[in-house]
Parts: structure tokens; C-alpha cells; sequence
């Protein structure tokens, strides 16, 4: 039986390499946070707060080109709502656990701290202390979070506007989306979605970002359940 | 209201998406039609951002032509497909656009 060290040991280990991508990641949120007219302090306190990198971006998007409060709050509420995916098929392993266990471990359970500690609950045996997997996970990532959102709000001022960083934002993007696009049904998303955005740029409120999003997960919804695609373990 | 209610606010709806699964209160499987739905949201917020931080310029609208940044996103989209890799996207996209916007290849 592994201890509860070992699990955490592991948890740590399995996110380690991940950190390549979060690190950069993070800094640019935390220059575009700045930029986007937020003081260092709120640009770190939106990390603490939200800890949710893609929704980060999507705020400071938002932000810099003055949205209204509830169109902000609305997007970034749709863009998480995936989590109730993560937290239902990760929570058959955590609901036995005491409240205050349960408590900290939504705070922690992230995309990418998902990603690893559900291969662990579901490849490896079962053990008491598993739950110490996703402690391990998910404070690594908060940890170089924290750090990285702290040194780009830091550097933001000083980088110059000729370098483009905020570019960063759809590279690392289509990074993730572009090998993950490959079927019929993701292609129509991806389409209908872009196209929508690209006919709504001007709409007052910033609301194209949601109308497109509306737009993608309909249209991918639609054609998916009318050929009926298997949905595959790749959604992130 | 004011930019700190509004972060708050935003990771309350966020904790909660991520606490309420561990409480039992939700049914262990959310119907079918939710999964497939949610399965397009990464595909359905992600791609937006990206075609309006590449097409779209401020005060001027959908850029066409001289947009340095599409050859940028282009050439990113090749290399994700061939590595898969974010770094290597990332470094990638930005030779390119710096190339085009300081050299004018």
C-alpha cells in the first residue's frame, strides 16, 4: 500500500513536466493583466481567486476592451462550466473524503491537475491516501502559477508593446486545439464558431465571444448527436 | 460594481463549478446531451479568441491584407500539428511574426 507521501510524491512528479507549458503561460496572463489596466495586485489576486488560466485570458480580453461586468461574469462562468465534468468523474474517488478535504481539493482541481491525477485514480490500485495524488498535483500548479502570474504582472510594464507578447494568447491556443480538431463535428465547431466571432467583432458589450461560443458548442452539439460521434477522453 | 466584487464573483461561479460534483447533490452522470455539449466548449471559446486576436485590429477591423500575424498563426498551426508541442508553437509563431514585423520578409 502506498503512503500518503508516496501519492503526493507522485502527484508532484506526474505534474512536473507539464510545468514547460504553465510557466510561460503564466506569464503572459500576468503582463496581459497589467496591460489590461489591472494593478499588479489584482492581476495576482484574480490567480488566487479564479486559478483557471483559459478563463484568465478570457478575462483580461474582456477587460481591456471594456465589457460589462456581467457579460465578463457570464463568459467566464460558461468557459469553466466544464469543470462539472472533471468534478463528477473524479468525484466517485473523492466523495467519501471528510468535507474539509473536499473543500480544498475543488480549489485545486484544474484542467491539468485533473488530467493527471484521474490517470492515477484509474490506472494505478486504489489506496487510502490517493487523494494526496491530487494534493500533489494541484499545489505544484498552483504553486508555479502563483509564481509565474507574479513575475510577467512584474515584467508587464517593461515589456515593450513592439514584442506583440499578447500573441502569445492564440499560439498557445492553437497549440492545444490543433491537433485536438480532427473530426467532422469539431471541424463545424471550430468554423461556425470563428465565423461567428468574425461577423460579431463590432457587437456592443464585447458580446461575440459568448455568441460565437453559443454558436460552437451548438453547432458541434447538433451535428455530433445527429451522426452520433463517440466523444473521446480528449476534451480539456 | 467594482473590478475586486468582480473577481470575487467570477471565482465563486468558478469554485462552485469545481466544489459542487464533490458534494453527492448532483446526479453521478449529467445527461448525455450536457456531456456532448460541454465536450465542445474548449473547441467553441478557444477557437473565437483565436480568429479575433489574428483578424481583428483595433480601430480598423478584420485585417486582410499586411496583417503580420496571420502567416504567424498559420505557420503555428502547421507546427502544433507536426510536434504537438506548445513551446515549440510558441517559438515558432513568434520567429515568424518578428521576423515579418522587423525584417518585413
Amino acid at each position: 500500500m502506498t503512503s500518503a507521501f508516496d501519492e503526493f510524491k507522485r502527484g508532484v512528479c506526474d505534474e512536473m513536466p507539464l510545468q514547460i507549458g504553465i510557466f510561460p503561460f503564466g506569464l503572459v496572463y500576468g503582463v496581459l493583466g497589467v496591460e489590461s489596466g489591472m494593478s499588479v495586485l489584482e492581476t495576482c489576486l484574480l490567480s488566487v481567486i479564479l486559478f483557471g488560466g483559459a478563463s484568465q485570458i478570457v478575462f483580461t480580453q474582456l477587460l481591456a476592451s471594456t465589457t460589462p461586468a456581467g457579460v465578463i461574469l457570464a463568459t467566464v462562468s460558461t468557459v469553466n462550466l466544464r469543470h462539472l465534468l472533471y468534478g463528477l468523474s473524479i468525484g466517485a474517488y473523492l466523495r467519501s473524503l471528510p468535507l474539509r478535504w473536499r473543500i480544498l481539493l475543488a480549489y485545486l482541481l484544474t484542467d491539468e491537475a485533473y488530467a493527471m491525477s484521474i490517470a492515477r485514480f484509474r490506472g494505478m490500485p486504489a489506496s487510502p491516501f490517493m487523494h494526496y495524488h491530487l494534493l500533489g498535483t494541484g499545489s505544484l500548479l498552483f504553486i508555479v502559477w502563483q509564481l509565474s502570474t507574479i513575475s510577467g504582472a512584474f515584467l508587464g510594464t517593461a515589456v515593450p508593446e513592439s514584442l506583440q507578447l499578447g500573441f502569445a494568447v492564440p499560439l498557445s491556443f492553437i497549440a492545444v486545439l490543433a491537433p485536438v480538431i480532427k473530426r467532422r463535428a469539431e471541424i463545424i465547431a471550430a468554423f461556425s464558431a470563428g465565423a461567428t466571432a468574425l461577423l460579431l467583432h463590432d457587437m456592443a458589450w464585447n458580446l461575440w465571444l459568448i455568441c460565437a461560443a453559443i454558436v460552437g458548442i451548438l453547432s458541434g452539439w447538433a451535428f455530433s448527436t445527429f451522426e452520433k460521434t463517440p466523444l473521446m477522453e480528449n476534451s480539456k | 460594481m467594482s473590478l475586486f466584487v468582480l473577481i470575487c464573483l467570477c471565482g465563486f461561479f468558478t469554485y462552485l463549478t469545481r466544489f459542487l460534483p464533490l458534494t453527492g447533490w448532483l446526479p453521478a452522470q449529467m445527461p448525455n446531451w450536457f456531456e456532448r455539449a460541454m465536450y465542445f466548449v474548449p473547441i467553441a471559446v478557444l477557437t473565437p479568441i483565436i480568429v479575433h486576436s489574428v483578424f481583428i485590429t483595433p480601430d480598423s477591423g478584420i485585417t486582410l491584407a499586411d496583417n503580420t500575424r496571420l502567416p504567424a498563426a498559420i505557420l503555428a498551426v502547421l507546427v502544433a500539428l507536426l510536434t504537438r508541442s506548445v513551446i515549440i508553437t510558441l517559438i515558432g509563431g513568434f520567429a515568424c511574426l518578428w521576423a515579418i514585423s522587423y525584417f518585413g520578409l
